[in-house]
C-alpha cells in the first residue's frame, strides 16, 4: 500500500461531503434554475438517485476486492491491458474534474473580489497550499476535513437564516406547474455532482472502520442532497423569479443580508470561509488523483508527483474552458453526460464483469 | 549520525530558500485599494438630460477627520457639507459611469451605495435597463433603496436635509420606519419581473425646510406616496393615502396609526396597529374571476376623544365595525385607482392566480390585463382590539354611556 495512514469513516463521509458540495452550492443554484424554474429545489432530490447507486456499486465492488482501489481492481476484473485502459480513462476524467473544480474555484473568486488578478495566480495560490495538505497524506486531509467542515456547514445554514425577514415563502408555489419533467430535466447538473461519489473507492481502502463505511456514505449523500435542496429553497425563496439571471446566488444572497444596519457587508467573511470548504474540496480531488495515478503507475510513493500534477491541473483548469459563459453553458449540456457516463458507467461495468467472473468460478 | 546531519543540513537550506520565497509574496499589494484612492458612493441618481442622453449622479462622501476643537459647540454641521455632488452624461449607464470616472480623481466605489434614485422622467420613459445594470453589475449591492423622484435626481441628491448628515441617510431612514412602501433594487427587479409586472416605488418630494434664512432655497426630501410602474415605465401615482391601502393586501402593512369617527358620537378614536397578517385568495369559477383579500389584524386604542367606554363590549364592537370599514375603504380607494387610471397590477393578484390556478393562469397569461380590470374583489377584514390604553376615564366632565 503506498498510503499508510488510516481515517475513520465519519472522515470519509466529511471528505466526500466537501468534494460534492463546496463547489455544487456555488454553480448548481444557476444552472438548475434554466431548466427547472422554481421547481429548481426538487433537483437535488432527482440525483440523489445517482448518488445513491454509485455508493451501492462502490461498496459492492469493495467487498468483491478488499483493500483495493478502483485503478487497482480494474485491473483484476478486466485482465491487464483493459485494466490499464480503463484505470487511465477514469484517471484522465478525474485528471479533469479535477481542474475543472480549481477552475470553479478560481472564477467564482474571479468575478466575486479578484476581477483584475489573473485566473493562474488564485488558481496556482490554491494548489500550492492543496500540494502541502496531500504531501501530509490522507489523515491530514481527514483531520482538516473535521476542523474546517462543521464551520463551513454552520456557515451554509446561517446565510439564510439571517435572511429570514426578507424570505417569501409564497415563491415555491405553484409546484411542478409543468409537471416533473423540467425539474428533471434541471437535475442534471447535481446528477453530475453527485455521480462523484464514484471517488469513495479512493477512500475506502484507508478507513479504520470498515463496518461503518456503508452508513456513512450513504449519510453524505443524504446530507449533500439535503444541503442543496436547503440551499435552492432559500435562494427561490429570496429571489423569486430572478433566480435564473443571478449566476451567484448564495454570494449575491451573503450580500444581501442586513441586520440591523449593523451586520451587513459579510460576504468577505461568508467567501473566507467557503474556502475553506473548496480547500478540503481541491486537496481531496488533488490527492485522490495522484494516489490513483501513483497506484496505475506501481509507484512505491505517491510524492514526487505531487507538483508535477499540480503543474498539470493548472494547465487543465485553464484549458478546460475558454471563458466563464463556456464553462457554465457546459456545465449544464455536456459535461454531466461526461461525468455521469465515465463515474456511473464504469464503476457499473466492472461490477457487472465482477460477478459474472465470479459466478462463472463458482460453476467450476 | 552522519546521515542525521546532512538531513538537518537539507532541512535548513530549504527552509532558507522557503524564506527567500516569502519575498514574492510582498509583491501581494499591487493593485491595493486604500480608503483614500476611493470615491465612496452613498447614493446614485439617475435622470434622463436634455440631449436624451443618461445623466448620472453620485454623491460621494467626502472623508474629513470630525472637526476638532468644538466640543461641546454649536453644531455647525448643516452648513460644511460632508458630501459632493457629480454627474456625468453617457448613453448608457455605464458610459456615464466612465465619463464621470473622468471627473473624480478617485475610483468610483460603489459598495457602500444605499440609495437609488430616478427622475420622474427616466421613469416615464422605462428603467429596465437601469435596474439590469443595478442587478448584474458586481459591485453595487441588490439592497439599495430605490425611489422616483419628482425632481430631477441630482436635485435630490444636492439636497440638504436637517436632521440627517445626507439625502441617501434621509431618505433610507425614512423608508426604514415602514410606514410607507420600501423596495430594494432586487425587489424591484422581482416585481417587474414577476408574473403581475407592475410595482410600486416610493416617491420623493420636497418640503421647505425649517428655518428659512439659513437653508433658504435648500429643500428637504421627503416621500409623499408612491409611483407606479407597469412594464418598466411610469404610468401614475399614488397619494399617501392611498399608498398605504396598498400595503394592506400585499401584506407589508407593519406599523400606523388609523384615526375613526363614529356616526352618533362626537369625536375620534385613533388606534395604532400592533400587527397585520393578510392573504389574498383567489378563486376562478365559470369563467369567473374572483380574489378575496382577507386581513387579519391586532390594533391597540391610543387615544379616544369620544365618550365611549371602549372596555365596554358593545361600544367596542361599534369601534371594530368602523375600523373595518376604514381599512376597506383605503383598500378600495387604491385598488378602484390602480384598475381604472393605470390598470397596474400592484397588488399581487396575478402571482396569487398563478399559485392556485397554474392550469388557467397559462391559458389566460396574456389577457391578464384585460381580466384584471374585472377581477370581483371582495374584502373579509377582521380586527382584534387588544388593549385601550392605560385609562379609561376621560379627563374632561359629562358623557359616559
Amino acid at each position: 500500500m503506498i498510503e499508510k495512514g488510516k481515517i475513520s469513516s465519519f472522515q470519509m463521509a466529511l471528505i466526500m461531503y466537501a468534494v460534492v458540495v463546496a463547489t455544487a452550492i456555488l454553480y448548481i443554484p444557476f444552472i438548475t434554475a434554466q431548466q427547472a424554474k422554481r421547481d429548481l429545489w426538487l433537483s437535488p432530490l432527482w440525483a440523489a438517485l445517482s448518488g445513491f447507486l454509485i455508493v451501492l456499486i462502490i461498496t459492492k465492488l469493495y467487498k468483491l476486492y478488499p483493500k483495493k482501489t478502483l485503478v487497482e481492481y480494474s485491473e483484476l476484473i478486466l485482465g491487464r491491458t483493459f485494466g490499464k485502459i480503463i484505470g487511465f480513462i477514469f484517471l484522465f476524467f478525474l485528471l479533469y474534474d479535477t481542474a475543472i473544480a480549481f477552475r470553479e474555484y478560481g472564477e467564482f473568486v474571479e468575478s466575486a473580489f479578484l476581477h483584475k488578478t489573473p485566473i493562474v495566480v488564485v488558481t496556482g495560490g490554491i494548489a500550492l497550499t492543496c500540494a502541502f495538505a496531500v504531501h501530509g497524506g490522507i489523515e491530514v486531509l481527514g483531520r482538516s476535513a473535521t476542523v474546517f467542515l462543521p464551520i463551513v456547514l454552520v456557515l451554509y445554514v446561517m446565510i439564510y437564516l439571517f435572511l429570514i425577514p426578507d424570505l417569501n415563502v409564497k415563491n415555491i408555489f405553484p409546484i411542478m406547474e409543468d409537471g416533473w419533467i423540467p425539474s428533471v430535466k434541471g437535475s442534471l447538473a447535481p446528477h453530475a455532482w453527485l455521480s462523484q461519489f464514484s471517488l469513495l473507492s479512493f477512500l475506502l481502502p484507508l478507513l479504520s472502520d470498515e463496518t461503518k463505511a456503508m452508513k456513512w456514505s450513504i449519510l453524505s449523500v443524504i446530507v449533500s442532497v439535503l444541503t442543496m435542496v436547503y440551499i435552492n429553497l432559500g435562494n427561490i425563496f429570496l429571489f423569486g423569479g430572478i433566480i435564473t439571471n443571478t449566476q451567484f446566488p448564495v454570494f449575491q444572497a451573503a450580500r444581501y443580508i442586513s441586520i440591523g444596519s449593523f451586520f451587513e457587508h459579510v460576504e468577505s467573511i461568508v467567501i473566507a470561509v467557503w474556502v475553506l470548504g473548496g480547500f478540503v474540496q481541491l486537496s481531496a480531488f488533488f490527492y485522490m488523483l495522484v494516489l490513483g495515478t501513483s497506484q496505475w503507475l506501481k509507484l512505491p510513493s505517491y510524492k514526487p508527483i505531487i507538483l508535477p500534477f499540480g503543474f498539470l491541473i493548472i494547465l487543465f483548469s485553464i484549458w478546460s474552458a475558454s471563458s466563464f459563459q463556456e464553462m457554465i453553458h457546459s456545465m449544464g449540456t455536456t459535461t454531466p453526460f461526461y461525468f455521469i457516463s465515465i463515474q456511473l458507467l464504469i464503476p457499473m461495468l466492472l461490477l457487472c464483469v465482477a460477478v459474472f467472473r465470479k459466478k462463472l468460478r463458482q460453476a467450476k | 549520525m552522519m546521515d542525521f546531519f546532512r538531513r538537518r543540513k537539507n532541512k535548513y537550506i530549504s527552509l532558507v530558500l522557503l524564506l527567500c520565497l516569502i519575498i514574492l509574496l510582498l509583491a501581494g499589494c499591487w493593485d491595493r485599494t486604500e480608503v483614500n484612492d476611493l470615491a465612496i458612493i452613498l447614493a446614485t441618481g439617475v435622470d434622463i438630460s436634455k440631449n436624451k442622453e443618461i445623466e448620472l449622479s453620485v454623491q460621494v462622501f467626502i472623508p474629513k477627520p470630525a472637526e476638532g476643537g468644538q466640543q461641546g459647540g454649536v453644531s455647525s454641521g448643516s452648513t460644511s457639507s460632508q458630501t459632493l455632488v457629480r454627474s456625468a452624461e453617457g448613453v448608457t449607464i455605464a458610459d456615464a459611469m466612465s465619463r464621470l470616472q473622468e471627473k473624480l480623481t478617485r475610483r468610483i466605489f460603489w459598495g457602500q451605495n444605499e440609495v437609488l434614485i430616478i427622475g420622474e422622467k427616466l421613469a416615464k420613459k422605462g428603467i429596465g435597463d437601469q435596474i439590469d445594470f443595478w442587478m448584474g453589475h458586481t459591485d453595487p449591492r441588490e439592497r439599495a433603496d430605490v425611489f422616483v423622484s419628482m425632481d430631477s435626481a441630482k436635485e435630490v441628491l444636492e439636497s440638504m436635509p436637517e436632521l440627517e448628515r445626507d439625502a441617501a441617510k434621509q431618505l433610507s431612514k425614512l423608508v426604514d420606519s415602514q410606514i410607507g412602501v420600501k423596495v430594494t433594487v432586487k425587489d424591484l427587479s422581482e416585481m417587474l419581473t414577476g408574473d403581475s409586472s407592475a410595482a410600486v416605488i416610493p416617491w420623493v418630494a420636497k418640503m421647505s425646510p425649517s428655518n428659512l434664512e439659513v437653508n433658504e432655497g435648500k429643500n428637504i426630501p421627503f416621500i409623499k406616496g408612491s409611483a407606479v410602474l407597469k412594464g418598466d415605465k411610469m404610468v401614475g401615482r399614488l397619494s399617501d393615502k392611498e399608498s398605504r391601502g396598498i400595503l394592506w393586501p400585499r401584506n407589508e402593512m407593519k406599523s400606523g396609526i388609523i384615526t375613526i369617527s363614529l356616526k352618533d358620537e362626537k369625536g375620534f378614536v385613533s388606534l395604532n396597529l400592533l400587527r397585520s397578517h393578510n392573504q389574498l385568495i383567489p378563486k376562478i369559477s365559470n369563467g369567473n374571476w374572483s380574489i378575496m383579500v382577507k386581513t387579519d389584524t391586532d390594533l391597540e386604542v391610543i387615544q379616544n376623544t369620544t365618550n365611549l367606554n371602549l372596555l365596554n363590549l358593545k361600544s367596542s364592537k361599534k369601534v371594530k365595525r368602523m375600523v373595518v370599514q376604514e381599512i376597506e375603504e383605503r383598500e378600495r380607494l387604491t385598488l378602484s385607482k390602480a384598475r381604472k387610471k393605470m390598470n397596474a397590477d400592484i397588488f399581487g393578484f396575478a402571482g396569487a392566480f398563478h399559485r392556485d390556478y397554474p392550469g388557467t393562469w397559462k391559458r389566460k397569461k396574456n389577457e391578464w390585463s384585460e381580466i384584471f380590470r374585472k377581477v370581483d374583489v371582495t374584502f373579509d377584514t377582521k380586527v382584534n382590539i387588544r388593549r385601550t390604553g392605560l385609562s379609561n376615564e376621560k379627563a374632561k366632565k359629562g358623557g359616559g354611556e
